[in-house]
């Protein structure tokens, strides 16, 4: 499978201490990466690392080409943590800030074409009805929506997302991660998640990111609920909690997996804790 | 009423003090929603230096301040970026250096006079044809800018994180607009004085905010606001008798309070 994220000996550090350091991985063509960790533990800064927003040490390389070097942003959608206008009232529309995702250009008039696009992406994520409201006058919620949008309106192939569900209602949500796994097994768009909502994200994710200051697991999610890493770390209850537990409805999202787990690990209770 | 248009000096402070209030404007928008417009209050104290070093030399204020503003605003930046200090502390640093250099010079040169009364105050009549050319051009430049990079500058300033992720080069448009702006504070100090420049750049932009509902809407306001003000300011000083820097600033406040008004009555905004 092609590289699409290659990661070689991060480190970075705001002040003496690192957040982050011996950070090292390869994320492919398809993958649906969960990043988990603590707070603190430096997920967002590794974000940021691969998007060029921080500068640390290390090598990078998107689509296998050096962050340095590479041009085509086109191919990468973001949505960051927080909103961008949380306090002040930028006289912009909603159907303007999804315009924001397509490559700039000189001028100032969207072409017939961007427009299409603008609205394909703005139907996906149903936020078409607030295209003319001014986006600071949409609810967290629907906001979150509309950057959504913002962030595949390129068709990209590689998603960055952090944190994108914690404002969003229940119903929201589903169709959030709805979207994302339609994007990731249709479209075979890569995604990196950073997500505290492992219940709802965990049944359409390939693979974890464990990050505490460093990687301390990437693979399967089979491989994870095995990992003596990552058993070390958090110790075996939580290890499997992260992916069955919080499923707010009940059933395992591992299947054949989960029952694999229940017969290694007993005390969580089977399949359907 | 209007006989005092006839004088070739008030016109010519009329053109370029409206080719200054309106590129303060439209530059102005872009600061005051980058949470950054008080940089124009940092510069003009540097302005202050500027106006002193040329009183000390007997060179042209406006020539000798527009390079050293210039030189302060990469200060700012650089404070900002590279030693992450808050953008407000830093400007507060540049603009105490500005004026603290300012005013060791101009005790140097013997003291305040006349000129630079001038230069603090305002003095739009003074205002020479060589330096109207200046603010012709410059609104010319603003004006290119925004036609040319309206994407490149709304986006970086809506969420720049983001912009970079779009190849927007954000340091560059950051950089390029404190530029712009340093020149148009430089040559605002004619028009109203080094105290009142910010106003400028602060208050028809406000203004224009709170009644329009997009970013173009916006930028038509503030412009329109800050070339009002400079023409009623003028006409009402002439009138009354009182300063003319003064006066063009006591009108914006007046038009930002018509639009406060007219937003809460049921403009816009309204909630």
């Amino acid at each position: 499978m092609p590289s699409v994220i290659k990661a070689e000996n991060l480190r970075f550090a705001y002040t003496r201490v690192p957040v982050l350091e011996q950070v090292s991985f390869d994320v492919q063509m398809g993958d649906y990466v969960g990043i988990i960790g603590p707070n603190g533990g430096g997920k967002t800064t590794l974000l940021k690392l691969i998007l060029g927003l921080e500068k640390g040490e290390g090598q990078i390389s998107l689509f296998d080409t050096p962050l340095a070097q590479f041009k085509a942003w086109q191919k990468i959608g973001y949505l960051a943590q927080k909103s961008p206008v949380s306090q002040s009232r930028f006289p912009i529309s909603a159907e303007e800030v999804v315009l924001m995702g397509l490559p700039n250009r000189c001028g100032s008039r969207p072409s017939v074409s961007e427009l299409k696009q603008v609205h394909e992406a703005m139907q996906r994520t149903r936020t078409r009805e607030y295209a003319g409201t001014i986006f600071h006058d949409l609810s967290i919620g629907q906001q979150q929506r509309v950057l959504l949008a913002r962030a595949i309106v390129s068709n990209p192939q590689l998603l960055i997302l952090d944190e994108p569900s914690t404002a969003l209602d229940a119903q929201s949500r589903e169709m959030f991660f709805d979207l994302l796994g339609e994007l990731n097994k249709k479209h075979h768009v890569t995604i990196l998640l950073i997500t505290h909502d492992t219940g709802e994200v965990g049944k359409h994710i390939s693979k974890f990111m464990y990050v505490d200051k460093t990687v301390i697991f990437f693979g399967t999610k089979k491989e994870f609920c095995h990992s003596e890493a990552v058993a070390k770390h958090l110790g075996p209850f939580a290890q499997h909690t992260i992916d069955h537990l919080h499923n707010h409805h009940g059933h395992c999202p591992l299947g054949e997996a989960c029952e694999e787990c229940a017969h290694d690990h007993p005390h969580l209770g089977g399949p359907h804790v | 009423m209007f006989e005092f248009l006839s004088y070739s000096f008030v016109q010519r402070g009329l053109v370029a003090g409206t080719f200054v209030a309106v590129a303060c404007a439209l530059l102005g928008v872009f600061l005051v929603l980058k949470r950054l417009s008080l940089i124009g209050d940092g510069m003009s104290h540097v302005c202050l230096t500027g106006v002193a070093v040329a009183l000390l030399t007997s060179t042209s204020p406006v020539y000798m301040s527009v390079p050293i503003v210039m030189v302060a605003s990469a200060g700012i930046m650089k404070l900002t970026q590279k030693f992450k200090i808050y953008g407000d502390a830093a400007i507060g640093i540049v603009s105490a250096a500005g004026l603290s250099i300012g005013l060791l010079l101009t005790s140097l040169a013997g003291g305040f006079n006349t000129d630079l009364l001038g230069y603090l105050f305002g003095s739009i009549l003074t205002v020479s044809f060589s330096e109207t050319v200046l603010c012709a051009i410059l609104l010319m430049v603003v004006l290119a800018c925004l036609f040319a990079f309206y994407r490149y500058l709304v986006s970086a300033c809506f969420d720049a994180p983001f912009a970079h992720t779009r190849g927007v080069p954000v340091q560059t448009v950051n950089t390029g607009l404190v530029m712009i702006t340093s020149v148009a504070v430089v040559l605002a100090f004619k028009v109203v004085g080094i105290f009142l420049i910010s106003a400028l750049l602060i208050i028809p932009p406000v203004a224009a905010l709170l009644i329009s509902r997009t970013f173009k809407q916006v930028l038509v306001w503030a412009s329109a606001f800050g070339a009002l003000s400079v023409w009623a300011g003028i006409w009402i000083s002439f009138v009354f008798n009182i300063p003319s820097g003064a006066a063009i600033i006591l009108v914006s406040l007046i038009i930002l309070l018509g639009a406060y008004t007219w937003s809460k009555l049921g403009g816009v905004n309204a909630r």
